[in-house]
């Protein structure tokens, strides 16, 4: 059986992380670094930038640790997100290289990321999924890629031939949805 | 909540990262300082959070674990010398004075920054630091600047808070054009998300930096609003 429940070592590791312990940080990285990875690289298409960013994102991690609490969200939630910002800061800097390098990554046949396949669900995933699934299809596809692939207003607005302000409201109306059903 | 509907869909934009770059690094100034913001803001990247779930795992091209423990280490030994010794600090600003008195502003520092980069070019420094000043004895801002990490700190020394306004930090070099934003130095005086990474070694050892006042907040429009109040450039630490 290989079954491994991770939530409750990584939760043990990050408060072991805060007391500046090295071998619990360095498991913490072996288990986490290909997820973290896979959420950069879905958002830096460069991968020398994305294991640029993947190293800055550990140090943080070192230094943010003791500001983990636990039951809000779990551990690699927690990490994901510091990830996200820093590699969205990246790519929203590195503005002219983004579109160019990106366009296979907006076909969506190309887009490998499904939430509705993924196999394990955590409840949270699932009651997300219950509220995106009542959105248009167009208008979920935006919201995914925007989570995804950290793809801009103007990026949504190219790939979907719509105006920039039509995406905006668009986003405005999808994630105001998005709120009142997560909260119902 | 006394939210403006407008902020919470900023938060909600802020989280899902669909903002351009002036609109983020706005965000990221203002949760700094607007408690109200920065929660909606934690809100929302929680309720986006379990699509990580469905993520699927992507080996790094390399194992980066030793070289993120000599970073932390790095940063460890910049730390300690940053906080540990006032009295340093106030000897190397004298004599960085001295050195500006000698040769005016900064003409001097880079001409201290080209000779001490010659005789450490075998160490290849990985700190810097640059004292922004008005004239030659009154030092305003120190940046201190990992090159490794590409961490830049700000440290006042005596620039005066100015109601309503904010001070922001600007990078110039040829090579980049205009002068790009590193950020809104907030009211605790630090970058909060130094925008460093994107540039590279050179440009970021060669470049000028320099302090504008801005509206609250940082400058509306991308560009500096008028003359900077304070420059300087990097000069290496020496580690």
């Amino acid at each position: 059986m290989s079954i491994v429940v991770q939530t409750p070592d990584l939760v043990d590791l990050l408060t072991r992380v805060a007391t500046r312990d090295r071998a619990a940080f360095a498991t913490l990285y072996k288990l986490t670094q290909a997820k973290l990875f896979g959420v950069i690289a879905r958002i830096l298409v460069r991968r020398d930038i994305a294991g640029e960013v993947l190293q800055e994102v550990y140090v943080r991690i070192w230094e943010k640790a003791s500001d983990y609490e636990r039951g809000k969200g779990s551990p690699i939630a927690w990490m994901a997100t510091i990830a996200r910002n820093r590699a969205l800061d990246e790519v929203r800097r590195a503005k002219p290289v983004a579109l160019e390098d990106m366009p296979d990554s907006f076909e969506p046949a190309a887009e490998e990321v499904d939430p509705l396949g993924s196999r394990e669900r955590s409840e949270q995933l699932v009651a997300l999924m219950k509220c995106l699934g009542q959105l248009d299809s167009e208008k979920r596809q935006i919201v995914l890629l925007a989570y995804y692939r950290g793809a801009s207003r103007e990026a949504l607005a190219q790939r979907f031939s719509r105006p920039v302000p039509t995406i905006k409201t668009w986003l405005h109306r999808s994630l105001a949805q998005l709120k009142d059903c997560l909260s119902s | 909540m006394s939210l403006s509907p407008e902020d919470e869909m900023n938060a909600a934009e802020f989280a899902l990262g669909t903002l351009d770059e002036g609109d983020r690094s706005a965000i990221a100034a203002r949760r700094q300082r607007e408690d109200e913001l920065d929660s909606a803001i934690v809100a929302w990247e929680r309720r986006l959070a379990p699509l990580v779930e469905s993520i699927p795992e992507l080996s790094p091209p390399q194992d980066y674990l030793a070289a993120i423990l000599a970073r932390i280490d790095g940063r460890v030994r910049a730390i300690d010398d940053r906080a540990g010794n006032v009295a340093d600090l106030t000897r190397r600003l004298s004599r960085w004075r001295v050195g500006a008195i000698a040769a005016s502003g900064l003409a001097a520092a880079l001409a201290l920054g080209i000779g001490l980069r010659e005789t450490n070019r075998s160490q290849a420094p990985h700190e810097f630091v640059a004292v922004l000043q008005k004239s030659a004895d009154a030092p305003a801002f120190m940046v201190t600047v990992n090159l490794d990490t590409r961490d830049l700190i700000v440290r006042p020394v005596a620039a005066p808070a100015q109601a309503g306004k904010s001070y922001e930090l600007w990078i110039i070099n040829d090579k980049l054009g205009a002068p790009r934003s590193l950020g809104v130095i907030d009211q605790a005086r630090t970058i909060a998300n130094p925008k460093l990474a994107a540039y590279d070694r050179a440009v970021v050892t060669d470049a000028t930096y320099a302090v504008t006042v801005e509206p609250e907040g940082g400058s509306p429009t991308g560009a500096p609003s008028g003359a900077p109040v304070f420059v300087g450039k990097l000069i290496p630490t020496g580690q």
